[in-house]
Formats: structure tokens, C-alpha cells, sequence
């Protein structure tokens, strides 16, 4: 397991008056090199559950296990900094931590902090950028003189320059055109399958990430409400709107075809283009079937 | 209240008028150049086009909290030059990309209280307000939290309520719903909605193909200049357009064309439903 939760709850302010519950008894299991979308209406907890994922945040109870180490509640933390580099997290509008005159030096910041060379630095850097699909000459700009998508994945490409095992992202799409968010969805899956890195993400936006994650789960009020996979949600869509997200188009539209023709077995079809594909075969033995 | 100002005589009122407007950092690479358009009272806008084509920048000439480096500027019959910046601000309210960078007060009904109390209402209509924009965005139950207890959609609900608990006239949107479900989304349209019909001229900047097509005009920037001013409709038809401003048509739109690019004529769907009626009449088993 990349990730291991057992019966988590987190408590912000514990021990002042204001205290407040975000998490409430999570379980939750996260296996190696998976693809994983975390969902959940706002102010479900989602961004204080991927904290606890490389001990930004600790457990006010149960225990956090993340690759080989454990994080216990009550119980003095191990040291962290390894755990960081091999998890990376980027938050909600990461371009806003850029800082350093060049993409480059940005890019290096880190690595160069976990102890690497500045030469292996420069190279991971490197890496980074051809992973997140930018070009070399960008290494010279100053990030401010970057577009919007581009400055997003320079500062996600600025997490991976640390090669982390799991990379966490938190809404990583907002805010971005629609062909850029479909475009680092699918960088983020090719880490994922080419590089058997773990990807999880934070998303409200279910429809871009449901034809790609192999496991989804799903917060209401600080607890989970669900957990597995893409099929299995696609099966039972009320629970989704119990946890206040509403049915995404996609899914709508194949459950409807899928009803229609017994087909709740098959792997949804959750794009509209391969929907049209499977509804033209559909046609086509409807077609057969009438004149037999 | 719409039917208001779709008389004659009001329809016509342009109430942001721009005439030949540029920006610039370098004025060898501007970044607008030539913009010249029109919106009337009560008008909902769409502002469209890739990552980096200058929407930000435009609405944000509006209000002068950039300077145009050319051009004419008229926002409600006022020209803006230095003395009017202040009255044409008081008139336009401005929801920005990142909640962050708007959050002034400790907690929520501080922030809420700081525009209004610059308005100089008294201290009943400031509750009077404060209540109804809360109740409005969904967000009463969070007046005493701090702005670091929120979540980032609760961030943005937020300042959405202070903006609009200010009532100006002109609401200008920068992607100020990136942060929320499609649940609250929805919400927000619904209470944009209610504006137009109260004679709110809205701007919106958005990739979003619902709040597109809940829009009433949309401008596609590209380039730096005004590619095109049509109907939402209009551009969802349009896939070179579509291509052009990065965007998708809604996944009904989607899925009626792949159909038809299948051999399939269909009409694009109302809903899951229709669409199974329409593609399959006949009432055979399979």
C-alpha cells in the first residue's frame, strides 16, 4: 500500500475552545502506482485528509501509514523530511508559490534542499519538464512571464523535479482552459502508467478524472462515504448526490444507455465519444436483430 | 424588473463602452490591443479564450486597477480619467480567481462588514445585508470562522457575498467559481440569474460551458483583440472557435455530435432521457 489510514480522525484546534472536527474515523487505502480522485462538496474535509498524507498534518487519532512509515496519534513523530521528498504535494493554485527569478532555479529549490547535487538537481529538472509536456527554452523564463497553464505545470513539474513516489495534487485543474485540463489529466495519468508513480486527486470536477481513475473516494461531512472503484460508482450514483456532488453528464447519459440495454456489467463508457460508439454498435444489432 | 430595460429607449444604454482600448507592459508587445465594444444594462457576458489571451487583464482595466495605455473607457455615462476612477469603482464589483486575495477582515462577517462600512450604511441595513447575502451564498452558518478554517469553495462564497452585499451595478466574475462543486455552481448561476433579472450588468470570465450557456453574449479574446461576439449557442456550434478558445461544448453537445459524426442525426439532447426516446422509438426488445 502507498497509503494506509485507520480509523483517522483530525481535529484542528484541539485543545482550545474553537476546536473542530474536520475528519471523522477514516479508513482509507491507497495501493501503489494506482490513479486515485478524492471527491467531495466543499467543506467536506478533502484538502485537511491530503495533508495527512506526508505528515503535514497529524492524526488526532488512529494511525497514517505512508510507504514505510507510521505516524500514530499521540506518538512522537518519526522524522518527516525523507517522507516529504517522496511525497509531493501541490496545492490549490500552486504557481502562486513560484518565487525565483528563472523557472529553472525554481525548479531546483527543492531537490537542492533534499540534498541533491546541482547537477542531479539540473536534471531532474530537466525530467520534470519533459514529463509535464513544456519546453526546455522555458528553463531561462522568469515564471511570471509564464501563461496560466504553463506556470500551473512548471509549479507541479517543481514537485516532481523532488521524484516523489506519490504525488498528491489538490484541484490541480481550476481555473484552467478545459483542452489544458484534459491535457494534464493525461500527463498526470502517463506518470502514473508509465512511471508507476501513485496519483491522487483532489477534484470536484469528477467528469475529467472518471474515465482514468482506477479507485475514487468520496467525503461527506468529514466522513468517508464511499470507496472503490469507477464501475462501482457508476453503478450506484445516488451516493454521490447523498455526499451533495451532482451526477456528472457522462455518467448520467451512459447509466441511461446502460438501463436500457442491460449492460450495468460493462466498463462505462464515460466519454462522449466512445458513448457514441458503443450506442452506433448498439444501433447496428438493433438493426441485425430486426431483420433475422 | 427586466422587462425594464428592454424598452426602446434603455436597451441602448450601453453601460460599458470601450473605444479603441490597448494595454501594455511593452508597447512593442501589447497585450489588448484595439478593443472597442459595447454591453447594455442588464446584460449577462461570457469573456472566453485560452489561458493567457488577456481576459484578466481586460476586466481589470474596467476599474483602472490597470491602466490602459490607449483608447477611451465609459462606465455608466462616466468617462475614466483620474477623477472618476473613484465614483466608477464604487459602481463595479469585482470577484478575483484566487478567494486568497481578497480576504481582509478576521472572520467572515468581518470581511462582509469592511466593503460596507465603506459605503457608509447604517448599521440596520449593514445587517440587513449581511443577513440576506449569507442566506443568498449558503454561508450564515460560517459568520464568526476565520478565513483559515474554510475551504477553498466556502473562501469563494465568501467573497462573492461581500461583492454583491455592496450591490453594484456591475459584477465582473474572474473564473470566481473554479473552487465549487457543480452543486453550489449551479446555485451561483441561479443567483445570477436573479440579478439579470434585477438589472445587473454581469461579466463573467469563465471556461465553463453551463455558465456559458447561461449567459446572454459571449466574447471570445484571442490574441489580445475581440475574435468574436456571438450567442452561446452560436459558439458551441462553431468548432473551430471552440478549437481556437480551448473550450468544449457541454457534454450533451459532445455527445450529439459524435453521434452524428457516427451516421447518427440527432438533435442535441435535453436530458438522458430524451435521448433514449429519440434513439430508440419502437418499443422492440433488444
Amino acid at each position: 500500500m502507498a497509503i494506509q489510514l485507520q480509523q483517522v480522525s483530525y481535529t484542528y484546534a484541539d485543545r482550545s475552545l474553537w476546536r473542530q472536527t474536520a475528519l471523522h474515523d477514516i479508513n482509507l487505502n491507497i495501493a501503489k502506482g494506482s490513479m486515485v480522485g478524492i471527491a467531495g462538496a466543499t467543506g467536506s474535509g478533502k484538502s485537511t485528509l491530503l495533508q495527512l498524507f506526508n505528515g503535514i498534518l497529524k492524526p488526532s487519532q488512529g494511525t497514517v501509514k505512508v510507504l514505510d512509515v507510521t505516524i500514530q496519534a499521540g506518538e512522537k513523530a518519526p522524522r518527516l523530511l525523507p517522507l516529504r521528498r517522496r511525497v509531493g504535494l501541490v496545492f490549490q493554485f500552486p504557481e502562486q508559490q513560484m518565487f525565483e527569478e528563472t523557472v529553472e532555479k525554481d525548479l531546483i529549490f527543492g531537490p537542492l534542499n533534499f540534498g541533491m547535487s546541482p547537477e542531479e538537481a539540473k536534471m531532474r529538472a530537466r525530467q520534470a519538464m519533459t514529463d509535464m509536456g513544456l519546453d526546455l527554452a522555458l528553463l531561462e523564463r522568469n515564471p511570471f512571464r509564464l501563461s496560466g497553464g504553463q506556470m500551473r505545470k512548471a509549479a507541479i513539474a517543481s514537485v516532481l523535479a523532488m521524484d516523489p513516489e506519490i504525488i498528491v495534487l489538490d484541484e490541480p485543474t481550476a481555473t484552467l482552459d478545459p483542452l489544458s485540463r484534459a491535457e494534464l489529466i493525461g500527463l498526470l495519468e502517463r506518470l502514473c502508467r508509465e512511471q508507476g508513480r501513485t496519483i491522487v486527486i483532489v477534484t470536484h470536477r469528477m467528469d475529467e478524472l472518471l474515465p482514468y481513475a482506477d479507485q475514487w473516494a468520496l467525503l461527506k461531512e468529514g466522513r468517508m462515504a464511499f470507496q472503490g472503484s469507477g464501475q462501482e460508482l457508476a453503478a450506484d450514483p445516488d451516493i454521490l448526490e447523498s455526499c451533495g456532488l451532482s451526477v456528472p453528464h457522462s455518467l448520467r447519459y451512459w447509466n441511461a444507455v446502460a438501463r436500457r440495454f442491460g449492460l450495468e456489467g460493462e466498463k462505462p463508457c464515460l466519454t462522449a465519444e466512445s458513448l457514441a460508439e458503443r450506442i452506433a454498435l448498439l444501433q447496428a444489432e438493433g438493426m441485425r436483430d430486426r431483420h433475422e | 424588473m427586466k422587462e425594464l430595460y428592454n424598452t426602446n429607449e434603455a436597451a441602448d444604454e450601453a453601460v460599458i463602452s470601450l473605444e479603441g482600448v490597448a494595454f501594455g507592459y511593452d508597447p512593442e508587445h501589447p497585450i489588448l490591443h484595439d478593443i472597442t465594444l459595447s454591453v447594455a444594462r442588464g446584460q449577462w457576458v461570457s469573456i472566453v479564450g485560452p489561458n493567457g489571451c488577456g481576459k484578466s487583464t481586460l476586466v481589470k482595466l474596467l476599474n483602472a486597477l490597470l491602466p490602459k495605455s490607449a483608447g477611451e473607457i465609459i462606465i455608466s455615462g462616466q468617462r475614466l480619467e483620474e477623477d472618476t476612477i473613484g465614483s466608477i469603482r464604487e459602481g463595479i464589483g469585482m470577484v478575483f480567481q484566487n478567494p486568497d486575495n481578497q480576504f481582509i477582515g478576521a472572520t467572515v462577517e468581518e470581511d462582509i462588514l469592511f466593503g460596507l462600512e465603506g459605503q457608509c450604511l447604517t448599521y440596520e441595513e449593514m445587517d440587513v445585508r449581511l443577513k440576506q447575502y449569507t442566506e443568498k451564498l449558503g454561508i450564515s452558518g460560517l459568520l464568526s470562522k476565520h478565513p483559515g478554517e474554510l475551504s477553498g469553495g466556502q473562501k469563494q462564497r465568501v467573497a462573492i457575498a461581500s461583492i454583491l452585499a455592496m450591490k453594484p451595478g456591475i459584477v465582473i466574475f474572474d473564473e470566481a467559481s473554479s473552487m465549487l462543486d457543480e452543486g453550489s455552481r449551479n446555485e451561483l448561476l441561479h443567483i445570477l440569474q436573479g440579478l439579470r433579472n434585477e438589472g445587473y450588468t454581469i461579466l463573467m470570465i469563465t471556461h465553463d460551458a453551463d455558465e456559458i450557456l447561461a449567459s446572454d453574449r459571449v466574447l471570445v479574446l484571442h490574441g489580445g483583440s475581440v475574435a468574436a461576439d456571438l450567442k452561446p449557442e452560436e459558439l458551441f456550434l462553431d468548432q473551430e472557435l471552440l478549437a481556437k478558445c480551448h473550450l468544449r461544448e457541454p457534454y450533451p453537445w459532445q455527445l450529439a455530435r459524435e453521434l452524428r459524426r457516427l451516421g447518427i442525426e440527432t438533435d442535441v439532447p435535453a436530458s438522458e432521457k430524451e435521448l433514449i426516446e429519440t434513439l430508440w422509438p419502437y418499443n422492440y426488445s433488444k
